[in-house]
């Protein structure tokens, strides 16, 4: 299998797209565009509740709900471009930490939306009018999660700079 | 004899220089207080209000649009048992797009404090061949125009919802949609601006900066 792998390998890298000065197939990051809709959904699902309970309006339970459907739609489509992103992102120094990191918090937020917006699809079955209390606490850590994914991801780009020109200069010039 | 060419040169280039010193950037007041990414905090926080106020209104939108067309869906979500009314979406549409206003002006604030504290790589062009001053003053512009657009769009969002449409299935004109799905076509090219911002011109990323002013960033992140 290895041996097959090996023999193909120069056509099979052939086929690839050439990387640009970003060290992507692509002219710009995807993984943080498609982010914008977990954080958002997600984020903004957890505050939808919180203001339906305090102000006594049950339909925006129904938004929160479609809001973390989207979330759990994109999260996937977030990590198949995250994996391929950071395949391409050669860390390096603690950056390869955070990037561990934010992979695995990444695999298992995908896990927990999944779990999360079932879960609420089982419980709206019976009244979509009323939230269990004890969705105010999964509220509360989904929110936290996401926060320290956000400042992870963040971690990369903005102190680490992965997929930036200088960076990916300083990659390919041997200095990383 | 005195070449008055050459002398009004002269003295031109003269006030140039004097010029340079004079108008330096205020940014260096305050230079002790910021980091290597000219920030006095280490993440710039505009580009995570980014992600709510692009996220709701897309999302926003997009739920009126499932909304607007729900009668073509409602046997698709029957056949995968999947409950949802269109009255359902269209709060989606309403609560997203509110919310994504009201963030948006904090996106923009933070947006205008972290661009007047912005250093960007000096001599590099965009993918559109702007320059980093105008690629900052076109998303600087533009943001401020996309949140009055963004107002704009909510109030009559909301009349549409509240009184116009109050008594219609369809809680959104299609004018609304068609505006709608416009602007977020603007979002995304306004949103590229921001990203080249960072991933060409290295504006508040730690990495870049102290890589253009050639430390060594083994020894700094070890």
């Amino acid at each position: 299998m290895v041996s097959i792998f090996t023999r193909l390998y120069p056509t099979i890298s052939s086929l690839l797209p050439p990387l640009n000065e970003k060290n992507l197939p692509w002219i710009d990051v995807i993984h943080p565009i498609v982010v914008h809709f977990v954080i958002a959904m997600a984020l903004g699902a957890v505050v939808f509740d919180f203001v339906g309970i305090i102000f006594k309006k049950p339909n925006l339970f129904e938004v929160s709900f479609l809001n973390l459907i989207v979330a759990t739609i994109a999260i996937f489509i977030a990590i198949v471009f995250g994996q391929i992103e950071a395949g391409l992102s050669n860390p390096y120094g603690v950056s390869r930490d955070v990037l561990n990191y934010h992979s695995t918090i990444g695999w298992s937020l995908a896990g927990v939306l999944s779990v999360i917006s079932g879960w609420r699809y089982v419980s709206r079955q019976t009244n979509p009018q009323v939230l269990s209390k004890g969705f105010v606490f999964v509220d509360i850590v989904l929110a936290i999660l996401v926060c320290t994914q956000v400042y992870l991801g963040d971690m990369l780009v903005w102190i680490y700079g992965l997929h930036t020109v200088p960076v990916v200069e300083a990659v390919r010039e041997g200095i990383l | 004899m005195i070449n008055f060419y050459n002398f009004a040169i002269i003295i031109r280039e003269n006030i140039y220089s004097l010029f340079s010193i004079v108008i330096k950037s205020p940014i260096n007041d305050i230079s002790e207080n910021l980091g290597p990414n000219d920030l006095p905090y280490k993440i710039p926080i505009h580009p995570n209000l980014v992600h709510l106020t692009i996220g709701l209104f897309a999302i926003g939108i997009a739920f009126d649009i499932a909304g607007a067309f729900y009668p073509f869906e409602k046997r698709i979500f029957r056949f995968l048992a999947f409950p949802v009314t269109r009255v359902g979406f269209h709060d989606v549409g309403w609560y997203n797009v509110l919310a994504a206003s009201f963030i948006t002006f904090f996106t923009v604030a933070t947006g205008f404090f972290e661009m007047l504290l912005a250093v960007p790589i000096p001599e590099v062009k965009s993918i559109l061949g702007q320059n980093a001053i105008s690629t900052m003053l076109w998303h600087a512009v533009g943001g401020v125009a996309i949140l009055l657009v963004m107002i704009a769009m909510t109030i009559w969002r909301g009349y549409q919802r509240f009184v116009f449409r109050k008594d219609y299935g369809r809680q959104v004109s299609w004018a609304y949609i068609f505006l709608g799905s416009f602007i977020l076509v603007l979002m995304g090219l306004h949103g590229s601006l921001g990203a080249w911002l960072a991933s060409d011109f290295g504006v508040h990323i730690t990495a870049d900066q102290l890589l253009v002013r050639g430390e060594d960033l083994n020894q700094i992140f070890q």
